[in-house]
């Protein structure tokens, strides 16, 4: 746990908030996590179907690196797209804001 | 709400101009089209695209519901959540059904075309307070979500705090985006989008305003001095708002529009 100590970075890996990912099973540190639980959070808020949302990752801890693929109920891939992939690029762009909070570089794909 | 009249060679390029009037998107626009563009011989243009727009009100002006509205406090609560708290539940009355709308354009939308779905701004204030708090949460870990009424039709939902600057990104990309999806998650979880929603982070756009109206003030003296004209950095509309609005203060310069969105600039000129 000794993770909490970020709390007293003001730009910090917002330990506190990030609750679904901040562990792996074995209670190791997940890569990007900050950036998982935005990107999850981000699409379970705009989807009318919140329990279809599933994201998944490849991490590359060498290059500080994770590549996040998100999956959303059919019918929502409009919502998560919007007009003109606008809302996908605003996705994006707070994702890798999130991830530059905990310096891991985060992109996002949205996979049918 | 005021209207603005523009022309261009095309619809689209008497749109732009009218959103840079404006200085909203177009999602925050409504497009009345005057004149469709003809063409002569050759492709030449012989008569321009002439539109009107406005900022797209809220709801048609009833007094009662008005009055109703008023009586929100400005600023929001001392129960406002703090950012650690987990959003609530979504209401049941957010079905699909709700949402029609997405992926039709609005651009092309009459006057009064869209009543439907009349959500209190109050309500759409404190879902994107929810949703803002959830978010900040998430990435900054401090915050604290303010809501304030800017006019009838407009509320600013604004994160404050410090250690922000995740949230604004490089000129305040980052913002934009956050108020983006803020827009979204607010239209679908009330099932409208009639009010505008303008968000926020650590008095950013203030600062900007201010920082741009400088800027603008020194460009514009430099093209009083050299008379040639100035092509500005792309900007979003809002930013390109401030421009022009400074610059036409300014005697002896004028501005000008170019390029398409995202990439869109202003001109400052001499006349």
């Amino acid at each position: 746990m000794t993770d909490m100590t970020d709390m007293t970075d003001t730009t910090g890996a917002g330990a506190a908030a990030v609750a679904a990912y901040d562990d792996d099973d074995t209670g190791n540190r997940v890569l990007g996590a900050a950036a998982r639980n935005v990107l999850s959070y981000l699409a379970r808020q705009i989807v009318d179907e919140p329990d279809a949302v599933v994201v998944q990752a490849d991490e590359d801890p060498n290059r500080k690196r994770v590549d996040l693929r998100l999956h959303v109920a059919p019918k929502d891939m409009g919502i998560v797209i919007g007009r003109r992939g606008r809302t996908a690029q605003a996705i994006r762009t707070v994702v890798r804001a999130a991830g530059a909070s905990e310096g891991v570089e985060a992109t996002v794909d949205i996979v049918d | 709400m005021e209207w603005v009249e523009t022309t261009g060679r095309t619809l689209e390029e008497a749109q732009d101009a009218a959103l840079d009037q404006l200085g909203v998107d177009e999602l925050d626009a409504e497009f009345e089209i005057l004149e469709e563009p003809r063409l002569g011989l050759f492709g030449r243009v012989r008569t321009e695209a002439r539109v009107r727009a406005r900022v797209r009100p809220n709801r048609p002006p009833v007094k009662d519901e008005r009055r109703g509205r008023r009586r929100r406090p400005a600023t929001a609560e001392p129960a406002s959540p703090a950012v650690s708290t987990p959003p609530a539940p979504r209401t049941a009355e957010r079905t699909s059904a709700e949402h029609p709308r997405m992926g039709h354009a609005p651009s092309r939308d009459r006057q009064g075309g869209r009543m439907e779905n009349d959500v209190p701004l109050a309500q759409q204030a404190e879902a994107a307070t929810e949703f803002l708090a959830g978010l900040v949460g998430a990435i900054a870990g401090v915050g604290r979500v303010e809501v304030h009424e800017i006019d009838e039709h407009t509320v600013e939902v604004a994160v404050v705090g410090d250690g922000l600057g995740l949230l604004i990104g490089p000129s305040g990309a980052t913002l934009a985006a956050v108020q983006d999806l803020t827009r979204t998650a607010v239209q679908r979880r009330t099932g409208g989008r009639n009010g505008r929603i303008m968000v926020d982070v650590g008095g950013y756009r203030e600062k900007r305003r201010s920082a741009l109206e400088r800027f603008t003030r020194e460009i514009a003296s430099q093209v009083l001095e050299t008379g040639q004209r100035k092509v500005l950095e792309p900007m979003q509309a809002a930013d390109r708002k401030v421009v022009h609005d400074t610059v036409n203060s300014i005697d002896g310069v004028a501005t000008a529009s170019e390029g398409e969105e995202p990439r869109r600039r202003v001109v400052i000129q001499p006349v």
